[in-house]
């Protein structure tokens, strides 16, 4: 599912959220990948930033309590109350009257309501997984238009058009076909390389090789199974400002950062893309030539 | 006739300016009176007490002593963070529940407590106690 319609889709519950709770104040839901999805007409300022990044921070260092579930900060003029909703933190400033009951049973009910939903739809337009038998690319560009706001309307149609092509997904005959005709045209350099957004989180240190960033083995794995080749050793890294890097990917050493959708950049590339802890950076293969002719 | 100095004293912390310390310090020891009491009670792990200099660790395992302390104070960075973001002002509790255990954070004058218990315990009843 798209990634937009899903941000579309979260925000309009936090605003049946707050119409339902008139005491709550401004409200995020902060996704597992990173992004922060703002209640309506609500702008996500570098301080809110800034918190959600601490938040996250909290969040991986709450393991010795089991996780952090729920968050509750009583201030002075209000309150602060987050809350663990799959794997996504919902957050929001309450005045201090508020009932907690009542929220918790709100939210409780219609966020994973709306995110089961969305997870279920997402599931049914999942791009084609790496148990084909030789690596296939659609014929449209899987994701080549990010940066384009899809409207609720185009994305239903996208979603719709990839579930029927799933569905017409060639009979193991058909497949034997596509493949003896794609053979021939094997030694074609790849134009449509998978990718994949992923959260970029700095690392530092005397012996850290500033030339290799760190990803999930379950990314490359996949990668190397849909480019059929052996092991990636390098990948393209593209920010939203157009930086690009080419770096050396390296399984991610630290086991409690695995499956978070993280990739971990040293510090000095990271300054040399302009990209900051938390931010978004799209992520390439680079298929190597022997492997790939 | 020639006058005798005085030898020099050295103040002890009741004579010196800042004598407030001695209400601090009577404070202090009033909050480790209380958390003791409360640490006695059923499904209280432990607590850290920090002032600006000093800090009362009593943990009942040992060994998480330091993950305490980091989540202790990770606790109180993100919610003073959030705080701000929020445009909210100081911070008066914190409540951090996780899926085996809960950690209530207070800030208390100078000092800083922060209270690990298991989930059913009622936290309430606790950060009454304390302030």
């Amino acid at each position: 599912m798209n990634e937009e319609a899903y941000n579309v889709a979260l925000k309009s519950a936090l605003t049946e959220i707050k119409n339902v709770c008139p005491d709550m104040g401004r409200s995020f839901i902060l996704m597992n990948n990173g992004t922060l999805i703002a209640g309506d007409e609500q702008n996500a300022d570098p301080s809110v930033e800034r918190a959600m990044s601490s938040l996250q921070d909290l969040a991986e260092k709450a393991a010795s309590i089991g996780g952090l579930n729920d968050f509750l900060i009583e201030a002075e003029d209000g309150k602060v109350y987050v809350s663990r909703i799959n794997n996504m933190y919902f957050i929001t400033a309450l005045s201090k009257k508020t009932d907690l009951t009542y929220l918790r049973t709100v939210t409780g009910v219609i966020l994973p309501t709306i995110i089961k939903v969305l997870d279920s739809i997402s599931l049914e337009a999942t791009p084609p997984t790496p148990l084909r038998p030789a690596p296939r690319f659609p014929s449209t560009p899987l994701k080549s238009t990010p940066h384009k706001p899809l409207t609720e309307e185009e994305a239903v149609e996208e979603t719709v058009e990839e579930a029927v092509e799933e569905v017409e997904a060639p009979t193991p005959l058909e497949a034997q076909e596509t493949e003896e005709e794609v053979e021939p045209e094997s030694p074609k350099p790849i134009t449509n390389l998978p990718s994949q957004q992923l959260i970029v989180d700095k690392f530092g240190g005397l012996m850290v090789r500033s030339d290799t960033v760190q990803i999930d083995s379950e990314v490359l794995q996949r990668w190397g199974s849909l480019l059929d080749v052996k092991e990636i050793r390098e990948i393209d890294v593209e920010t939203f400002n157009g930086k690009t890097a080419r770096c050396k990917a390296k399984v991610i050493s630290d086991q409690k950062l695995e499956g978070r959708g993280l990739i971990r950049i040293p510090e000095k590339t990271c300054d040399t893309l302009e990209v900051k802890r938390g931010e978004l950076v799209r992520v390439k293969p680079v298929v190597p030539e022997q492997e790939s002719d | 006739m020639p006058i005798k100095k005085k030898a020099p004293q050295i103040g002890t912390p009741e004579q010196v300016e800042w004598a407030p310390k001695i209400e601090v310090k009577e404070q202090l020891a009033d909050l480790r009176s209380v958390l003791e009491q409360i640490k006695a009670r059923e499904g209280v792990i432990g607590y850290i007490l920090r002032a600006e200099t000093s800090a009362s660790v009593d943990i009942n395992d040992p060994t998480k002593i330091i993950d305490y302390a980091v989540l202790s104070a990770s606790v109180l960075e993100s919610g003073e963070g959030l705080l701000e973001a929020f445009g909210l002002n100081k911070v008066c509790s914190i409540v951090a529940i996780g899926e085996n255990l809960k950690v209530l954070l207070l800030t208390i004058g100078e000092h800083r407590v922060s209270v690990f218990m298991e989930k059913n315990v009622d936290h309430d009843s606790i950060c009454k106690e304390l302030l």
